[in-house]
């Protein structure tokens, strides 16, 4: 399960996703991560089975949660199936199939953007949990 | 030559209106005369349609608005802030689809199309000198396709027979009109349908002239000739085709961006041919693994690029190509599902005998090659401008070392070299300072490794771009064994284009 972590600035410091790697034996993954000046944005990976225990503790350490289903949203009344996302995904999000139309496995994708501006019908933006759709990246 | 099969396109015509016309797209073709031969194919087929979707760059629309009271003879006008040319009489206007928006670069003339096509509403601005005829001097109104006279797309260049796929050898990603470029031969992209498309099935141009029917944005439309760099000698042939463009469908057409390169339409476009005996089916029943084209690589800012190797549709189409030992993932830019929709809609018309083939009136030319631009001025080279009085410092040199040759020499910027003179960092006036702030006391501490240079024969435009894309303000030139010849300033470079 995919998860997106917010961290206030005041926690920027202290090393909260080792400390809960290692209590909870979990094999936490770091897909992306953002930090500047004022806030810090993680995406990481946490096994199915260890996940409620990872959330419970990152929001008791006052860091933001929001389970990410859905990574990448894709129009599909905009795309044309042309493929220029196939090939630049580091992740093999997008494949054809038999009739040479795009298909996605969103769960693989790990949001680094760079099929955002590669598709030329602008038909896919990253999605950071529901209602709610980040801005293209520049 | 003598034929065992013999049809005329009247013939064929009969049999569209009488229903018992057989007809086949491209890839079904290619597979019955693997199958049957391309005799038993030619008794059995009469059409074949071909269909090619992908970014045809090289389009846009004429356009009539109809006269306004009191009349003006517009100078320039403007369709959603874009600009389309209107040097042609009064109220007509050619809007071309790469034509950028003033106002946002990833609108533009692709999108105009786009919403006339969907009904849409769009912006006209005009502005003109005003004569005693047409005495208006501007004007503000909001038009559809509807209320327009004429609206009639003409393509100078579409449909490439074949055109090269792209890959990238330089370490940073380029935004390109063949799609984002990875670096270090990331990934391979290329364009065209391959067997689908049109010129490909019919390489001697033998059915398809000028005056061919052909199915466009979904309207029907006419081949008008060849299209502009129509290079026949090395199978990249090109059409120049029109099409009305209210009869056209959104399906069929649409506005895209290509990320920092612009605006372009992608458009559908169908060609029938007519199997008249079974030389012309032999030709359609070709495979992607018959056409090859040239990888490219467009790491190489110049037009001759080099060609990294040559490869097949067939090896395009199966998701990778080896590069210099190397697995390269390979994507389409265009899209053979659709390109497959427009043969198939092609192919549903002919049937309902809604589509009728036409005699072509000329052939395309099957001689002619494409001249590169004569440049009357040379572009000065780096050599030309590069400063052959420069200092270097070795990797091992001190700080102090580095701080005497910037004072001593006149550039703020010093190539450090090894012991065989090789270029192997830069470092700066600005990395001195940093040095003395942080108390570092090596020059591998603060000195950059990843170093921007420029060749001498490179001409000084591209030295420009590379001081755009980086923003830095010198580089040291090379020779290809990386030893430093000089260097290059972009203040040398403005004087010399401020003269
Ligand atoms: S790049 Fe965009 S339009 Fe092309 S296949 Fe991918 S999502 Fe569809
Ligand atoms: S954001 Fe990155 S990982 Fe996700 S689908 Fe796009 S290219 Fe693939």
């Amino acid at each position: 399960m995919k998860l997106l972590l917010r961290f206030p600035s005041h926690l920027h410091e202290r090393p909260y996703t080792a400390e809960i790697i290692l209590e909870t034996g979990a094999k936490i993954n770091i897909d992306r991560a953002y930090v500047d000046a004022v806030h810090a944005e993680v995406v990481v990976d946490v096994p199915d089975d260890k996940a409620r225990r990872v959330v419970e503790l990152f929001k008791e350490r006052g860091v933001e949660v929001r389970i990410l289903k859905k990574l990448i949203v894709w129009d599909e009344t905009r795309c044309v199936h042309c493929g220029a996302c196939v090939s630049i995904c580091p992740k093999g999000v997008f494949r054809f199939d038999a009739d040479w139309r795009v298909t996605l496995d969103e769960g693989k994708c790990v949001q680094c953007g760079v099929c955002i501006n590669a598709c030329p019908m602008r038909a896919l933006a990253l999605f950071y949990g529901e209602g709610e759709r980040v801005k293209q990246q520049e | 030559m003598d034929f065992k099969v013999k049809k005329s396109i009247a013939e064929i015509n009969e049999k569209i209106k009488d229903g018992s016309v057989s007809v086949v797209t491209a890839d079904e073709m290619a597979a019955l005369v693997r199958e049957l031969g391309a005799e038993r194919a030619a008794r059995e087929v009469d059409v074949v349609t071909t269909g090619t979707f992908g970014a045809m760059c090289s389009s846009g629309v004429f356009l009539n608005f109809g006269h306004a009271d009191p009349p003006i003879k517009m100078r320039r006008v403007w369709l959603n802030g874009v600009e389309a040319y209107a040097g042609i009489a009064a109220v007509d206007a050619y809007l071309g689809a790469t034509q950028p928006s003033e106002r946002n670069p990833e609108y533009g003339g692709a999108h105009v199309i786009e919403e006339l096509v969907a009904g849409e509403e769009i912006e006209l601005r005009a502005v003109a000198h005003g004569t005693d005829c047409y005495p208006r001097k501007s004007i503000e109104t909001e038009i559809t396709l509807a209320d327009l006279n004429q609206a009639v797309m003409v393509n100078p260049r579409n449909a490439y027979q074949r055109y090269n796929a792209a890959t990238n050898s330089s370490d940073r990603t380029l935004y390109t009109y063949m799609g984002t470029l990875l670096p270090n031969y990331g990934n391979a992209t290329f364009c065209g349908a391959g067997a689908l498309s049109p010129l490909c099935n019919d390489p001697e141009y033998e059915t398809i002239g000028v005056g061919t029917r052909i199915l466009i944005g979904g309207a029907h439309g006419y081949i008008i000739g060849a299209g502009t760099q129509h290079e026949p000698v090395k199978g990249k042939g090109t059409l120049m085709v029109i099409g009305d463009l209210k009869e056209m469908k959104r399906e069929f057409l649409r506005a895209a961006v290509f990320y920092k390169y612009g605006v372009t339409l992608y458009l559908g476009i169908s060609v029938p041919i007519p199997i008249l005996n079974e030389e012309i089916a032999k030709r359609t029943g070709v495979s992607d693994a018959e056409i090859v084209t040239e990888v490219i690589d467009y790491g190489v800012p110049r037009r001759d690029r080099p060609v990294v190797r040559m490869v097949t549709y067939a090896e395009l189409k199966s998701g990778s190509i080896e590069i210099e030992g190397r697995e390269v993932p390979t994507a389409p830019l265009s899209s053979f599902y659709m390109a497959r929709r427009v043969a198939e809609e092609l192919k549903r018309q002919i049937e309902r005998g809604e589509f009728l083939l036409t005699e072509p009136v000329a052939r395309l030319p099957t001689v002619g090659e494409t001249k590169p631009m004569k440049q009357t001025r040379e572009l000065p080279l780096v050599r030309d401008v590069m400063s052959r009085e420069f200092k270097v410092v070795r990797e091992d040199a001190s700080l102090e070392d580095v701080a005497k040759a910037i004072v001593k020499g006149k550039f703020t910027h010093i190539p450090v070299v090894d012991a065989k003179n090789k270029l192997v960092g830069i470092v700066t006036a600005w990395d001195i300072s940093l040095a003395v702030a942080f108390k570092y006391n090596t020059l591998d501490k603060i000195m950059t490794r990843r170093v921007v240079t420029a060749k001498p024969d490179e001409p000084v435009d591209i030295v420009v771009r590379k001081f755009e894309q980086f923003d830095i303000s010198a580089m040291p030139v090379v020779d290809d064994e990386g030893h430093v010849l000089g260097m290059v300033t972009s203040d040398q470079i403005s004087k010399l284009v401020g003269r």
